[in-house]
């Protein structure tokens, strides 16, 4: 299981270095008219998805960057976003 | 393979077109439930669908520990009762479960951890569960391989010391369970797939399998890790769930040094003498959430560094087989029971983390109740997955669990 993480300041390192910071679930909520039920699912709800999914990582050893990446949570490898975007995978 | 013609759980079956329940998963909580609803409730004419075969999942690569003292009032009845249950099944299934009740001892490294540590006790005693705190000393008396020197990254302060607990064979409650359910009538349908859940005006009417078509009104998907993807792929419902590998490994026959279950937060390692010998240990999740249930150079290492400190008599013991299985992990540890809520006819039962074999019993006996009646029984009450937007999470875990940098 030999997950690399392409980091876009330091490029390529050990995904040990990172912090995974969960799934991409678009931009926070507005807080006006803001019901528990949207709040819950931004900061709750995942789709766990088995396959290819975009999630953010935290370069917590490194540069400290935030960033998100592709990653099939099957095999623990990182697609690269123009592989997946020619294969219409996002 | 010496069931290939005629397993315990009856011939294979044709698929029919119609059911009264289908049991997505085949795992201990659906084998559970339908040995429940046959049992105690009449209902017989039930399919349990399993992409792989009975047992795959979970329910054949957890540590086969059991054990009731929980955190919060709401879940330690629920496996007080599951605790409860192990002799009772194996008298009831005639099929010998190998309880051990060694009891656990859960090693605690820190003043803060004993502070904790008494208050889970409290909770514990208050509901009838055995449960003490008893020094290193004493751990040491029980445990005579326990390093109780200070010398350790961990010193030991002190354990949690609950005698009901231990181990229980867990591929033969999956073998008895479904042996029970299907002497009731039960079909268990292996390396059948489940496709989609069709509704009509928001009520469950059919499940299409890789085996055909089959119309019933009640589905359940208790599926273990995968639980929560196929809820989200086949109705559109998000969870409040992780999914993580969590790894597993036993070393070569020993003779016997452990009688107890050991666990070791600090640690973040669990071990217990099986039967055979073997010591077989488990760590925390992976890091981040993946379906690979691989095993990595990181854990193996940091289970061989962990055994060797506290356990210092395995210095040198070689791990013989390695596994991993998955943990969908909820933010307050606690599952997710529910069901006639977002699509009548509709039940899940998922989020055990790695809590799902110690529950299994219960678990099936109350969802079958649930299903059978419509009505969610009382003990299930707190576990609805509306209780992430109302903000009334349980105290299972003293801090969210969140897979973020916060933690």
């Amino acid at each position: 299981m030999a997950l690399t993480i392409t980091c876009p300041v330091c490029g390529k390192r050990n995904g040990y270095e990172f912090k995974y910071g969960g799934e991409e679930k678009g931009p926070r909520p507005e807080e006006k008219d803001l019901d528990p039920r949207a709040w819950c699912d931004y900061v709750h709800m995942n789709k766990c998805v088995a396959g290819v999914q975009e999630e953010w990582w935290f370069h917590k050893d490194g540069c400290g960057s935030w960033f998100t990446i592709l990653r099939d949570t099957t095999t623990n490898l990182e697609i690269e976003k123009k592989e997946a975007q020619n294969d219409e995978q996002v | 393979m010496i069931f290939k013609n005629k397993p315990l759980w009856g011939k294979k079956k044709k698929l029919k077109s119609s059911y009264d329940v289908v049991l997505i998963g085949g795992g201990l909580h659906s084998l559970a439930t339908a040995y429940y609803l046959a049992k105690e409730h009449g209902i017989t004419d039930i399919a349990i669908i399993e992409k792989n075969y009975i047992g795959f999942g979970g329910a054949g690569r957890n540590t086969a520990i059991v054990r009731a003292n929980q955190r919060t009032q709401h879940n330690v009845p629920l496996y007080k009762e599951a605790l409860d249950l192990w002799p009772v099944l194996t008298k009831e299934l005639d099929y010998n479960l190998m309880f051990n009740n060694c009891g656990n001892l859960n090693l605690m490294h820190s003043e803060a951890a004993m502070k904790a540590a008494r208050m889970t006790i409290a909770t514990a005693q208050f509901h009838g569960v055995e449960s003490h705190l008893i020094d290193a000393k004493e751990a040491k008396e029980m445990v005579p391989a326990l390093n109780i020197s200070e010398n350790i990254t961990f010193p030991i302060h002190g354990a949690m010391f609950h005698p009901p607990g231990g181990i229980v064979r867990h591929d033969a409650v999956v073998w008895g369970l479904a042996k029970g359910a299907a002497k009731k009538g039960v079909e268990i349908h292996q390396h059948t797939e489940a496709l989609s859940i069709e509704t009509k005006n928001n009520k469950v009417c059919s499940v299409t399998t890789s085996e055909g078509k089959i119309n019933t009104r009640q589905v359940l998907i208790s599926a273990g890790g995968y639980s929560a993807a196929l809820i989200h792929d086949m109705l559109g419902i998000k969870l409040p769930i992780s999914v993580l590998t969590i790894q597993a490994m036993v070393t070569q026959p020993l003779k016997p040094l452990l009688d107890h279950v050991v666990s070791s937060g600090a640690y973040h390692c669990y071990a217990n003498q099986t039967l055979k010998g073997e010591i077989a240990t488990g760590a925390h999740m992976d890091p981040w959430p993946n379906y690979t249930t691989l095993n990595t150079a990181h854990y193996i290492k940091h289970q061989a560094e962990a055994l060797s400190e506290f356990l210092p008599c395995l210095r040198g013991v070689r791990f013989m087989r390695i596994w991993g299985g998955l943990a969908d992990m909820t933010p307050d540890m606690a599952p997710i029971m529910d069901g006639n809520n977002q699509i009548e006819g509709f039940f899940m039962n998922c989020g055990w983390g790695y809590f799902g074999f110690k529950s299994c019993s219960a678990a099936g006996k109350y969802m079958a109740q649930f299903m059978a009646t419509d009505q969610c029984p009382d003990i299930f009450k707190p576990f609805a997955l509306k209780r992430y937007e109302e903000h009334r999470l349980m105290g299972e875990t003293a801090a969210l669990v969140n897979y973020t940098p916060d933690n």
